[in-house]
């Protein structure tokens, strides 16, 4: 039996702290290939023998994909590999060129919806994870010296921002902060809002 | 009493219940028994040396022991154990898993009280108390659990659009309200590490005044 | 981060307890908790412990379900990358160590040589939410 070769292109595409391995499928005709991945951490690399851990979720799959965010999960350098096996034959492993640490994940944008009720300024921002933080600026527009900050943890709901004064236009932008690699997202689009005796009109 | 035969069946899911630190043992009957079984408990302090009987709870009929004074030093943990005994036989001791107040316990929701003027309400939130004996001194959670915050939910009743605050101190006014209008309020605890959530409160509604 | 290792440990807690059948035993509490170390130490005592359980305990507690060794896993690597943090700390002289907490460290270790290794190092990792609390609650 010819040796089955090793995955190739091995990559990551990490957005907003969730974590995927990707690869090339190995080809071989009328056969089905299942791969199997594996990660080692700093941990296992400087204190335990360079072990590798498998991820059984991603053990004799059939997808070119993993998700790895359940065990990338403290900030330091990761490497990982995969291998292929038809049958009995099983290819040498191929490994991610390089490490890969979670600092580097890309952060988008939060999804962020403004409205008023009545003098009420509210926001209702998109749940992006347990390690996601907001953080929610507002201002009276034309006031852009003046802004207001609020951290926002809580977001399965609409959250509470100031109280207005009747016949202003208010204005919103917020970014997510990553407590656990310190960083934070660019800010989103701000949206403007304005009150008119208790009706709220949309200004964008 | 003669030489007992430890056949009984055992004692069955024994654990601790605990909420805001009022730490009772509760178990489970052995199975195909009932009320005549009657029961011993034992507890101990983890890494300290020896299990202590619970006087109170000797030769008992019921299914629970309150253990919230033996267990109230919440920077300690616990094992408690039970034996059945019946008609001249027993059962194992069936001891809990490891009891850790701190974070094994389940906090109720905030108190809430709310008051209005024309055009606004103010709500008070009142943390609870660690369980205590009755000699013992009052402790709010607030003290033991240091990061403890509130969610505040209030609900419009005529628009129906339900806001949420999150606060750290007990106090909260919402103001520019509309008058004459009913709002409902309704909150919970949540401490993020160890992480606890209480549940939201019941709610409780008040109007605000009609505009003179 | 203290979160991440404190929802891993949550994970494996009950599986992890039941594996240490020493009840009247305890590394970190005996003779005294934690909880009674002063302030001053508190910076030493934690930068110990951090090495203590990157260096001898998490290597020795492997097991046969890989659910749980994943948890330990990631345990150990957010304990080395806050190892790195405290590490920074005792370089800069702000984590010194006086002679209540060195003593106390030293229990520490008699208590953990006192037992088998691999029954010290399952028992060390169930205690993780001792060390957790108390850190916390000195934060």
């Amino acid at each position: 039996d010819a040796l089955l070769p090793a995955p190739q292109n091995i990559s990551i595409l990490s957005t907003n702290m969730k974590h995927f391995l990707t690869w090339s499928p190995v080809i071989i005709q009328r056969e089905t290939v299942r791969y199997s991945v594996e990660f080692q951490g700093e941990y296992e690399r400087d204190y335990a023998n360079e072990s590798w851990i498998p991820i059984c979720e991603c053990s004799f799959i059939t997808a070119t994909v993993c998700n790895i965010t359940e065990d990338i999960s403290a900030t330091v350098a990761y490497k990982l590999r995969v291998r292929a096996d038809v049958g009995t034959r099983r290819s040498e492993w191929g490994t991610l060129k390089g490490f890969f640490n979670r600092i580097t994940t890309s952060l988008t944008p939060p999804v962020m919806k403004v409205t008023a009720d009545g003098y009420h300024l509210l926001v209702e921002l998109e749940d992006m994870g347990p390690a996601f933080q907001f953080c929610v600026l507002h201002w009276k527009k034309g006031q852009e010296s003046r802004m207001q900050q609020k951290v926002v943890k809580e977001v399965d709901s609409v959250v509470h921002l100031d109280t207005m004064e009747a016949g202003t236009d208010y204005c919103v932008k917020a970014q997510t902060y990553v407590e656990v690699i310190n960083r934070s997202s660019d800010f989103s689009q701000t949206q403007c809002v304005r009150t008119q005796g208790g009706r709220s009109v949309w200004l964008v | 009493s003669g030489e007992l035969s430890c056949s009984l069946p055992n004692p069955r899911n024994v654990h601790f219940e605990s909420v805001n630190m009022k730490n009772v043992l509760r178990w489970s009957a052995p199975e195909g028994t009932g009320g005549e079984v009657l029961y011993k408990v034992k507890y101990l302090v983890y890494g300290v040396g020896k299990w202590i009987r619970k006087p109170e709870c000797r030769n008992i009929n019921r299914t629970w022991c309150d253990l919230s004074s033996e267990t109230s030093d919440y920077e300690e943990q616990y094992y408690a154990s039970v034996k059945a005994f019946l008609n001249g036989m027993c059962s194992d001791w069936i001891e809990t898993t490891r009891f850790n107040p701190l974070t094994d316990t389940k906090i109720d929701p905030p108190m809430v009280s709310v008051s209005s003027t024309e055009r606004s309400i103010s709500i008070t939130l009142t943390a609870p108390e660690k369980w205590r004996s009755p000699e013992g001194e009052s402790v709010s959670l607030l003290q033991v659990y240091p990061g403890l915050q509130y969610n505040v939910s209030v609900l419009n009743k005529k628009t129906k659009k339900r806001w949420f605050f999150s606060v750290s101190n007990n106090t909260l006014i919402v103001p520019r309200l509309e008058p004459g209008t009913a709002y409902c309020v309704s909150a919970e605890i949540y401490v993020t590490t160890p992480l606890l959530h209480s549940g939201f409160s019941k709610e409780y509604c008040i109007a605000t005044l009609k505009d003179k | 981060s203290v979160t991440e290792i404190r929802s891993g440990f949550t994970a494996i807690k009950a599986n992890i307890q039941a594996r240490d059948p020493v009840r009247t035993l305890s590394i970190l509490s005996y003779p005294h908790s934690l909880h009674k170390v002063q302030s001053s130490g508190r910076c030493c005592i934690a930068h110990n412990l951090f090495n203590f359980y990157v260096d001898k305990v998490f290597k020795h507690c492997k097991t046969e379900d890989s659910y749980i060794n994943r948890k330990i896993s990631s345990i150990a690597n957010s304990f080395l990358s806050m190892k790195r943090k405290l590490g920074q700390c005792h370089e800069e002289n702000k984590c010194m160590c006086g002679q209540e907490s060195t003593e106390k460290f030293k229990q520490i270790l008699a208590n953990y040589e006192g037992l088998n290794v691999t029954s010290a190092a399952i028992k060390s990792l169930g205690e993780l939410d001792i060390l957790l609390d108390w850190m916390e609650k000195s934060r």
